[in-house]
């Protein structure tokens, strides 16, 4: 297997999904963040996205702190440092296996 | 793929300015203080030495002012405008050594050309044949710095009206700076050469530092009036456009 074939393999199957990927993303750039802009941003259904967000709860990727505004409640994610690294990699194996358009970050 | 993973961060990045809100707080601070420069000329109280001590006070602390009720206006309209709509998002925390460290870099970057220039001033007075040209040159650095800072910061955060914006002040400072040589460099007399600073300033030299002085705020309102129109602009257009895509949601009455 070459090196590029075994990357592609290598890659996390966790953020590998492509709804996945874009919440793991979404949360790289910020500190925390609350469902309501999970679902604003993913266009994804209630229901779909609570999976998705349990997935990477379950891989260790996120951390979920529940609160109330007021009477409403809160539900606010936090990708943790394991997350961050899984992302990082993530896109380190992609340039690698489609070299392209720098990263400025 | 890699492109839409960097467009899926910015977005992340970019919500503080998606309502905004921040644009527009921005552009009623650079209105606010440009109109205070501007005043300021008009009501003839610009003069130099006596206005300038007097001048850079008011406005640091009007700036002080301005900055603390702009952020408590933007955390009170977000809290109550867009995170009911669009979410709430808290931003990546910066530990404090870090920004310790940004903020002397950011101190000493903006500080030290100026401090030289005006210790050169002070006390080589064979630089300050350089007067002549700040009222033109100053706008054209200042307009150029501040697209800077807005075209990159746009790049940045993915925000194409930012670059825009940039554009929008380096060409203000650009046009300020035409206008100033249109009229001609100020024609400062050869004794402000051999003006100690330690001396009183001597009568010649009262009026022509005045008049240069003047020039010199009356640039720097024009650029700053501009600069906060474009945030004003950009701001409402983005506000409303915020608004007709994120209707207010629907709560029940209790």
């Amino acid at each position: 297997m070459t090196g590029k074939l075994s990357s592609l393999s290598d890659l996390d199957r966790v953020i590998h999904e492509p709804a996945r990927l874009l919440l793991v993303a979404l949360l790289s750039a910020v500190d925390t963040a609350d469902f309501l802009f999970l679902l604003k941003e993913s266009r994804l259904t209630k229901g779909n996205l609570s999976v998705h967000l349990s997935r990477l709860e379950e891989a260790g990727y996120l951390t979920v702190k529940k609160s109330f505004r007021g009477k409403i409640p809160h539900t606010e994610y936090r990708l943790t440092a394991s997350g961050r690294k899984a992302f990082d990699k993530y896109r380190k194996q992609l340039e690698s296996i489609m070299p392209g358009k720098k990263r400025k970050d | 793929m890699e492109q839409q993973i960097d467009a899926a961060v910015k977005r992340g990045r970019a919500y503080w300015f998606a309502d905004g809100f921040s644009e527009l707080i921005l552009g009623a601070f650079f209105l606010l203080l440009g109109s205070a420069v501007l005043l300021r000329v008009w009501a003839g109280q610009g003069a130099f030495l006596e206005g300038f001590a007097t001048t850079a006070i008011d406005f640091a602390v009007l700036k002080g002012v301005a900055l603390l009720a702009a952020f408590l206006a933007i955390w009170w309209l977000k809290d109550r405008f867009t995170y009911p709509r669009t979410g709430y998002v808290r931003g990546k925390s910066v530990p404090p050594l870090v920004l310790l460290t940004v903020i002397r870099n950011l101190i000493l970057i903006a500080l030290l050309p100026v401090l030289g220039l005006i210790s050169g001033l002070l006390f080589v007075p064979q630089t300050r044949a350089v007067l002549a040209y700040l009222p033109a040159g100053l706008p054209v650095a200042i307009g150029a710095l501040w697209g800077a800072l807005a075209y990159f910061g746009g790049e940045w955060l993915g925000l194409r009206r930012f670059r825009l914006l940039g554009w929008l002040m380096l060409l203000a400072g650009a046009a300020v700076g035409l206008w100033q040589i249109s009229y001609g460099l100020s024609e400062l007399p050869a004794e402000v050469l051999q003006w100690s600073i330690l001396d009183p300033l001597p009568d010649a030299l009262q009026y022509p530092l005045d008049e240069w002085f003047i020039r010199m705020l009356t640039g720097m309102g024009i650029l700053t009036l501009a600069t906060g129109a474009g945030f004003a602009v950009t701001g409402a257009m983005t506000f409303f456009r915020y608004r007709k895509e994120n209707p207010a949601p629907y709560r029940e009455e209790s």
